[in-house]
């Protein structure tokens, strides 16, 4: 028999039943918090990758403001000062720039990337540790705020003025950019945790999709790098503990001791994740999957590993210079070395990619993200031909000595770029190379992160900004370099060393125009998730939409 | 055999994603990078210091040699300590494993307090010379490496007394272990390069 209905409740009192249902009990029923204690409690992976996405894509718009700053004062070379009242404060605004872009923007955008994608890729519940995923978020959160407000309350990473910064301020930007350190460290050992032990039976690490590979091999190299920079920082506020800094806390020494993190080759390691993105997003364009992944693998496990570059740092060199092993760090044969393999690693995954796109045998779908990766991967091959340009020198000098005559124009040109504002464009050109292959993975990844699709007619018109911005910003700096335009704008002296100063300012202009234009790409990036997020949550991917 | 003539099912093994493991493993890796980098432009200073032929530790500083070697044995007894810790959980003793963890706790406290101990009698001063700023910041970053370690320790000893762990799931005790190890690796390191060679 079959009992379709339930017995009434006094019948089964008279049978001397207990009739409390399961449903009711005395105590109080657990609803889960929404709002702001949702966030603040979160350890959905989702929610935080989206926080880490909204977050480090404002820093980023933060960054490229200081650096539309810094645009405007070279606009004018030697002009004096206009938007900064002193060197020290361009040197402040200098430093800041370059944390608040990689540290603050690119790497966690792409960690957010990975927090909220990694799972669904891999077919599992969720992050490895999703507690130490939110504590890694607001630890790196805190830290960014803390060192933004500390850097502009006359603090920055040092300083090249006598009196010029407040010490405690300076200490907290030390402070504060470690604990930026230790989240992205925290958040990075989740990801990797996640893909060494969240596959699911039977998919080995080959088998895992182009953005998970890029992000073990991206993490494992930051596993590696950021804590060479969190020891630089220790070591930096040890010496500041005393009431004169000695070596390493002085002066401008704290920013010296991590300039190496925005550097070739260490500043391409910030930017592994743009290889699996552009991967994923140029086959879906093609309608196909990536074929020979061994070979692709290799090369962005091989692109990770040159671009290691927490040994390039100055304090590692003698000061000595007739020390045997004065220049064991700033090596020239190193360098260059490290420079042409990673140039040789590029050249090859154009060559997969090239590969893909004829073994589809169709002409790509034309999306927003697929214009950003062909950017992307643009800006990323200028930036390393920048970087092996930056190295060619000693390699110059041989031909140099066999004749002079004829390329001595070249030559003059080629003499000191390492000093010059070309390491600024190589840094550009690779930094704003990874924020486009993010945003990118943004519009890729839409429906899986936000729920929605982005609209890709507003897409394509933040593509156009975006792109026109970066390599503006990039090639002019790169350009300024062969021209004796000095590497660091608050060095005054170099001023006068500059060739044709005329059109130094007017490239430097032509670079103010370029931060505008990514301004206003982000912006409009920026409203495009806001409307998205204004419509019905849709259950469907959209088309060519990569897991 | 009665138990398998009346058919009791066998329990499942736990799933075992080593994911507790994996997580000490890149995080003692962060932390090894974390000593290399210091020790690295620790040696650089003083090997510019001394081919210079001016002094490395400054003159005025005492650093004798017993604290750190009392401390550097009693960091490679705690070895021991450990591996007993997770051999006997592994065993499913239990009692074993805590009085085990207890004791490396102990030489872990023990190390604690020897190095506040050189601390005083150092007479080193963080502004006088880059070795006392190197110094401290090794050896007060390997302090806080002991620290974490020792919280690790115990609530792996708390989660075992509450019978987490056994011989079907060492995880936590062998996580525990690998990072204890490296704490006193990175020990015998900092005796070697800033005690011995001074």
């Amino acid at each position: 028999m079959t009992l379709t209905e339930s017995r009434p409740e006094a019948e089964a009192v008279a049978a001397g039943d207990d009739v409390r249902p399961a449903t009711q009990s005395s105590a109080p029923q657990w609803t889960p918090p929404t709002g702001l204690a949702r966030l603040l409690s979160t350890g959905d992976h989702l929610t935080i990758g989206q926080m880490y996405v909204v977050f480090s894509l404002v820093l980023s718009g933060l960054a490229l403001t200081l650096g539309m700053l810094i645009g405007i004062e070279q606009a004018d070379i030697d002009g004096g000062f206009g938007v900064f009242s002193n060197a020290n404060e361009v040197f402040q605004v200098f430093g800041l720039y370059r944390t608040t872009l990689i540290l603050c923007g690119l790497v966690p955008l792409f960690l957010g990337l990975a927090t909220a994608l990694i799972p669904r890729q891999l077919d599992a519940s969720s992050v490895a540790f999703p507690r130490a995923a939110a504590a890694a978020f607001y630890t790196w959160l805190v830290g960014a705020v803390t060192h933004i407000v500390a850097t502009f309350s006359y603090g920055g990473l040092g300083s090249v003025q006598a009196g010029a910064a407040r010490e405690q301020s300076v200490e907290l930007s030390v402070l504060s950019l470690g604990l930026i350190g230790v989240g992205l460290l925290v958040g990075s050992g989740v990801v990797f945790t996640t893909l060494v032990t969240q596959r699911p039976r039977g998919m080995d690490l080959l088998q895992m999709p182009a953005f998970s590979w890029s992000m073990l091999v991206a993490t494992g190299v930051w596993l590696f790098s950021l804590p060479v920079l969190l020891a630089n920082l220790v070591i930096s506020w040890v010496d500041m503990r005393g009431a004169n800094a000695l070596g390493f806390g002085g002066g401008g020494a704290p920013f010296e001791q991590v300039a190496w993190a925005f550097d070739a080759p260490q500043v391409f390691a910030w930017t592994i994740p743009l290889l699996g993105i552009t991967a994923e997003v140029f086959t879906a364009a093609h309608r196909s999957s990536p074929k020979m992944f061994e070979p692709i693998a290799f090369i962005v496990g091989a692109f990770g590993f040159f671009s290691f570059g927490a040994w390039a740092q100055s304090f590692f060199d003698s000061p000595d210079p007739n020390a045997v092993d004065a220049h064991i760090v700033t090596n020239e044969v190193l360098f260059t070395a490290f420079a042409l393999a990673i140039a040789l690693m590029v050249a090859a995954y154009g060559g997969w990619l090239a590969f893909n796109a004829y073994s589809a045998g169709q002409r790509p779908q034309i999306t927003p993200q697929f214009a950003l990766v062909v950017v992307s991967g643009a800006l990323l091959t200028a930036a390393v031909v920048a970087g092996v340009l930056r190295v060619a020198e000693p390699a110059l000098g041989v031909l140099r000595e066999a004749d002079d005559d004829i390329w001595r124009g070249f030559f003059d040109a080629m003499d000191d770029l390492e000093a010059s504002s070309l390491v600024n464009g190589m840094m550009n050109l690779a930094v704003l190379g990874g924020l486009l292959a993010a945003v990118a993975g943004l519009f890729h990844w839409a429906p899986r992160l936000l729920g929605r699709p982005l609209n890709a007619p507003l897409g394509f018109l933040s593509v156009l900004p975006l792109a026109g911005g970066a390599i503006l910003v990039g090639a002019t700096d790169v350009l300024g370099g062969f021209f004796d335009q000095p590497r660091r704008p608050f060095e005054t002296a170099g001023i006068g060393q500059i060739d044709a100063l005329g059109f130094v300012e007017a490239l430097n202009v032509i670079g103010l125009i370029g931060y505008i234009a990514v301004l206003g790409g982000l912006a409009l990036v920026a409203l495009n998730v806001a409307r998205s997020l204004t419509l019905p949550a849709s259950t469907e991917a959209h088309q060519g939409e990569g897991v | 055999m009665a138990d398998i003539a009346v058919g009791t099912p066998l329990a499942a093994p736990l799933p075992r994603q080593r994911t507790l493991l994996v997580g000490t493993v890149f995080g003692t890796a962060a932390t090894l990078m974390y000593f290399a980098a210091l020790l690295a432009v620790y040696l650089r200073e003083r090997a510019d210091a001394l081919s210079g032929g001016g002094e490395w530790i400054p003159s005025g500083a005492n650093i004798q040699l017993a604290p750190p070697t009392v401390a550097a044995w009693t960091m490679l007894m705690s070895v021991v300590t450990m591996q007993w810790a997770v051999y006997s959980i592994a065993r499913d003793d239990r009692t074993h494993a805590i009085m085990a963890t207890a004791l490396t706790t102990l030489f872990g406290l023990s190390v604690v307090v020897t190095t506040s101990f050189q601390y005083t009698e150092m007479g080193l001063v963080a502004d006088e010379s880059i070795a006392a700023v190197l110094i401290y910041a090794i050896s007060g970053s390997h302090l806080v490496m002991i620290a974490i370690g020792l919280v690790f320790l115990l609530l792996m000893a708390f989660r075992a007394l509450a019978g987490q762990y056994s011989s079907r799931q060492t995880d936590g005790f062998v996580a525990a272990s690998i990072y204890w190890y490296a704490v006193v690796f990175v020990y015998v390191v900092i005796w070697t390069a800033i005690f011995v060679l001074k």
